[in-house]
């Protein structure tokens, strides 16, 4: 075991270092290096992948419920459509900005903007509902400049140009971490095909021989997008996701 | 019977000599209109007395003008309002970040304060139930009592032309006896409080107190056996602080250096703002003030920062010395006073930007060694060299 | 109930089943189920095949098992068939095999007689083979509801124990709780219960790790809650002062606060179940311990030991002296279990 203590100076180091201390402050005062942004005259250039206020496109939603499993602050509630299919709802009060649920969602529905400031006037309206997700909210664009943070070795500096940032950027759907179902108890599957059934991607397959009296069931690991219906709908609770 | 021409006698007969009022009161009177209206009014009597002449003459009279223009409150409220918005504003460069600017980008900030007096004018002041009421509300202002009787002994004026208004062989005494009242009120203020973090924010202001206060007086005692007088009028004069070469810091840097530090400390000022610290006892004594009570609070450590600044220019840097300013007569030792109490100011309030916090007992180690050795030495060599010089 | 979570555990991509043949080709697994079960008066009511339908079997007003839509909703899974006892009936009767043919008074409950079935199923939680096990509870109208008890202090506010003689939905409750639970369940039921639940063990193994502890109980019959509650009160039950239900000597014995009602058993066989009328197994022969009140002094309850699991809860039960111990008479038993046989002669082929 290492015992550590402060560092033994003697008095000329440490004169040395007051008047480098102090002489540093003087410059900084004269001639200050300043990385304020002045927001909301301009905006800091965030990058693409900034994890900012989330948008919807039901077309790609598969109701797999993933994204209300995975959130860690319980934001995302599933309310149902008139369609039969359940679309998220994100209460933004509670909501934490980690974008889970855009890594775990298997058809890439949900997607990421760099919008960071949305107000709102009472607690109620930041529970948003699925149809206000679809498009991007109205906020109010007062800058006029983008400002970046140029870092070269060891110095900072600001860059600003004059030019009005995009907000709503394109960006590929994360990958998220890849998996897939497997049955982890053979013995106990009913043959019911339910599993069958709910896959959205084709990837569960069950084939009845009736020549032998038996049911051939399959998951095919390259179409499976680890979107855990299957799992939820097992009526023996056999299908687990495991990891590519 | 009050001799009331021996009064105005002696009122009339000992002013601040400025003549730029007179240029002033010359072009004046060269203006058609305007100039009518000064000489009427410069003429005006009643019964026989010129009444303005009377109060201009009163206005520029000297222990009244040293007492509330320069350098007394007229300074003080200027230093009080100026002060704030440097400081943040400079540490704000330190630390790579822009100080207060939103309330007026064009003014740079500057009117922050006002905007900041006036939130403290219309908040409401809470006095919770268990405080003691009268003492809660008594004590910043009667905290203003050790703070501007000193004022009455400060001198602005250079060699030969002293700018104080009251003269007396035991200034420096009382003075030092008053600033080391005022850590009593600041005890007082977190006892009326009655809440955890007043009393841990008014032990620890006791300890500071405890940690400074012998260094500070045994450095003013050095700086008083050199110059051989306790005479503010006398530090610097002729025979003191006559040239820059002989300024108190050149003669006694130790002591200089001793009264620095104990300012420091006396002041709450980072590196030892313990008894205030924000992470640690959430500003400390004065935790349960709003509204224009925490005004006074929060001004309470920069009334006392310019005293002991403005004892430090007295004492170490020549009082109002320097190149003389033309037509402005005595008024430039005053200038020259402002700005160096200014300076010192300045560099009191940016070692917040420069230095981390200490600890208590590190504080109480510092002011028991090395401050304490330091101001004995000083001492001895003011001694040494009050017999050489 | 999801679990979602990756696990380490490594499962199979492809896989094969096995299901059972029709006896009516080119119908539906339901059909054929309601053809030779159902409609052929044989169902005993021990819900195996709802409990194991994905789509949702149910029973319907009458008490009777039934799928309503079953053109439409069955998925023709099999899983009704293959669980199903009745579906082929190979009748058991007799006494079974045994190791230990006992009698017990549960020191810590109070019961129908001795309460050994509640000890069994606690001292099996206390020594940590199971973590829940699964009782019937009764409303003030004495209808019947299923809960998981997982530990002692939830019998306190209950009046649990005790005969119903009505048909309770246990075995649905079972597959719930072979869902949730980690270490085992336990389950006590009736004869048809029983052989249900080893049909189910047979089948998946799923039920085989987590079903540890069946325990049966003496039955001769059982009986639909609206008829027999009809039945009741016309005989002048009083449901809201009905304390408790026997069935002694031939007679059953409805005792109630401040009276009590006798009538001999044969008079209820104008409701009894078509089921009942097919059932030859008097002391639940495929259990792993059967109690019962036949055979006992009374306060005591029959228990007979069949396997292993029941020996080692019975001798740690007659370690900690949660029970006292008294004496079964075998002999007292011989002329229910041949009652019984003799409805052999009612199954039709």
């Amino acid at each position: 075991m290492k015992k550590v203590g402060t560092p033994e100076y003697d008095l000329s180091d440490k004169l040395k270092y007051h008047v480098s201390a102090l002489s540093t402050a003087a410059k900084e005062m004269a001639l200050p290096l300043n990385i304020t942004t002045h927001y909301p005259r301009e905006r800091k250039r965030q990058p693409a992948c900034f994890r900012g206020y989330m948008l919807f496109d039901p077309e790609r939603c598969i109701s797999c419920f993933q994204c209300s499993f995975v959130c860690p602050a319980n934001a995302i509630w599933m309310k149902d459509a008139p369609s039969g299919r359940y679309y998220p709802t994100v209460d933004y009060g509670k909501c934490i900005f980690c974008h889970f649920c855009i890594d775990s969602c298997p058809g890439g529905a949900l997607r990421t903007t760099k919008i960071h400031d949305v107000a709102y006037k009472t607690m109620d309206e930041m529970f948003t509902s699925t149809e206000e997700m679809i498009e991007p909210p109205e906020i109010i664009r007062e800058d006029e400049g983008v400002v970046d943070y140029v870092i070269d070795k060891e110095d900072l500096s600001l860059k600003r140009t004059k030019e009005i940032d995009e907000l709503i950027v394109d960006v590929e759907p994360s990958q998220g971490v890849p998996m897939i179902s497997v049955c982890v108890d053979r013995g106990s599957c009913l043959a019911c095909k339910v599993c069958d059934k709910i896959c959205e991607s084709g990837a569960v397959s069950s084939v009845v021989e009736e020549a032998t009296m038996t049911v051939k069931m399959g998951i095919d690991a390259e179409k499976c997008t680890g979107c855990g219906l299957c799992v939820k709908e097992c009526s023996m609770q056999i299908l687990r996701l495991v990891r590519k | 019977m009050i001799d009331i021409s021996g009064l105005i006698g002696t009122i009339m007969n000992n002013p601040v000599n400025i003549p730029l009022l007179y240029v002033i009161y010359d072009l004046l009177l060269k203006i058609p209109v305007l100039g009518g209206i000064v000489a009427f009014l410069l003429d005006f009597t009643i019964l026989g007395m010129p009444i303005v002449k009377y109060i201009i003459g009163f206005v520029l009279w000297k222990p009244f003008f040293t007492l509330i223009i320069i350098p007394g409150f007229a300074t003080l409220g200027t230093m009080l309002l100026v002060l704030p918005w440097l400081e943040r504003k400079l540490v704000g460069r330190m630390q790579w970040r822009v100080g207060p600017r939103e309330i007026e980008p064009h003014t740079r900030g500057s009117i922050q304060l006002l905007a900041d007096t006036l939130r403290f004018l219309f908040q409401e002041v809470i006095i919770h139930k268990d405080a003691h009421k009268h003492y809660f509300l008594q004590f910043p202002f009667l905290y203003f009592i050790p703070v501007l009787l000193p004022l009455l002994f400060i001198n602005a004026g250079a060699a030969g032309h002293p700018l104080v208004p009251i003269q007396t062989d035991y200034a420096l005494q009382i003075m030092i006896g008053l600033v080391s009242l005022m850590p009593v009120f600041i005890i007082g203020v977190a006892w009326a409080a009655n809440n955890r973090f007043s009393f841990i924010g008014a032990v620890r202001e006791a300890f500071m107190y405890f940690a400074y206060e012998i260094p500070f007086i045994i450095a003013v005692l050095a700086m008083i056996v050199l110059y051989g007088t306790s005479n503010t009028a006398e530090v610097i004069s002729g025979v003191n602080q006559s040239t820059w070469l002989h300024w108190g810091v050149i003669l006694n840097p130790l002591a200089a250096l001793t009264f620095f530090i104990a300012t420091a400390m006396a002041t709450s000022r980072l590196p030892f703002d313990i008894p205030e610290a924000d992470q640690e006892v959430a500003f400390g004594p004065f935790v349960e003030y709003t509204g224009i009570v925490f005004g006074l609070a929060y001004i309470m450590a920069y009334e006392k920062a310019y005293v002991l600044a403005a004892i430090m220019t007295m004492l170490f840097f020549g009082g109002g010395s320097g190149p003389v300013i033309p037509y402005l007569g005595e008024l430039s030792y005053g200038i020259w006073f402002v700005v160096k109490t200014l300076i010192i100011l300045l560099v009191l309030v940016n070692l917040r930007g420069v230095y981390p916090r200490y600890r208590i007992d590190q504080a109480l180690g510092i002011g028991w060694s090395a401050m304490l050795t330091f101001a004995l030495v000083a001492l001895v060599w003011s001694i040494v060299i009050g017999v050489i010089i | 109930m999801m679990k979602m979570a990756a696990e380490t555990k490594v499962g199979e991509a492809e896989w094969e089943v096995k299901i059972p043949e029709k006896k009516l080709k080119d119908r539906l697994f339901f059909e054929n189920l309601k053809a030779m079960v159902i409609d052929t008066q044989m169902c005993s009511r021990c819900l195996t095949c709802v409990s194991i339908c994905p789509s949702k079997l149910i029973v319907n007003e009458e008490d009777i098992v039934d799928f309503p839509d079953y053109d439409k909703k069955c998925l023709d899974c099999g899983a009704c068939v293959r669980v199903c006892p009745r579906y082929d009936y190979k009748p058991k009767s007799g006494l079974g095999d045994y190791i230990e043919f006992t009698a017990g008074q549960s020191k810590r409950f109070k019961g129908q007689d001795g309460a050994m079935a509640t000890e069994f199923i606690f001292s099996a939680i206390d020594m940590g083979l199971i973590d829940r096990g699964l009782f019937v509870d009764r409303d003030e109208q004495w209808r019947t509801s299923v809960f998981h008890v997982r530990g002692q202090e939830q019998l306190e506010k209950l009046p649990l124990g005790g005969t119903k003689y009505v048909f309770a939905d246990v075995l649905p409750e079972l597959k719930k709780a072979v869902m949730f639970s980690k270490v085992g369940v336990g389950v006590v039921g009736t004869p048809c219960m029983v052989s249900g639940v080893r049909k189910l063990q047979e089948e998946f193994p799923v039920f085989k790790e987590k079903v540890k502890l069946v325990v049966g109980l003496f039955c001769t019959e059982n009986f639909h809650y609206n008829e027999v509650s009809k039945y009741l009160i016309e005989k002048g039950v009083d449901y809201s002062k009905l304390i408790k239900t026997d069935i002694m000597k031939g007679k059953f014995v409805a005792t109630m606060t401040d009276d009590e009602v006798k009538f001999k058993v044969s008079q209820l066989s104008s409701i009894l179940p078509s089921g009942c009328n097919v059932c030859t197994d008097f002391t639940a022969v495929e259990s792993d311990v059967s109690v019962g009140s036949v055979g006992s002094v009374a306060g005591f309850s029959t228990t007979v030991v069949r396997t292993e699991v029941a020996k080692e809860i019975w001798d740690y039960i007659k370690k900690m002296g949660n029970a006292e111990v008294g004496e079964g008479k075998v002999e007292e038993l011989d002329f229910l279990i041949n009652h019984k046989k003799e409805r052999e002669k009612n199954i039709k082929q």
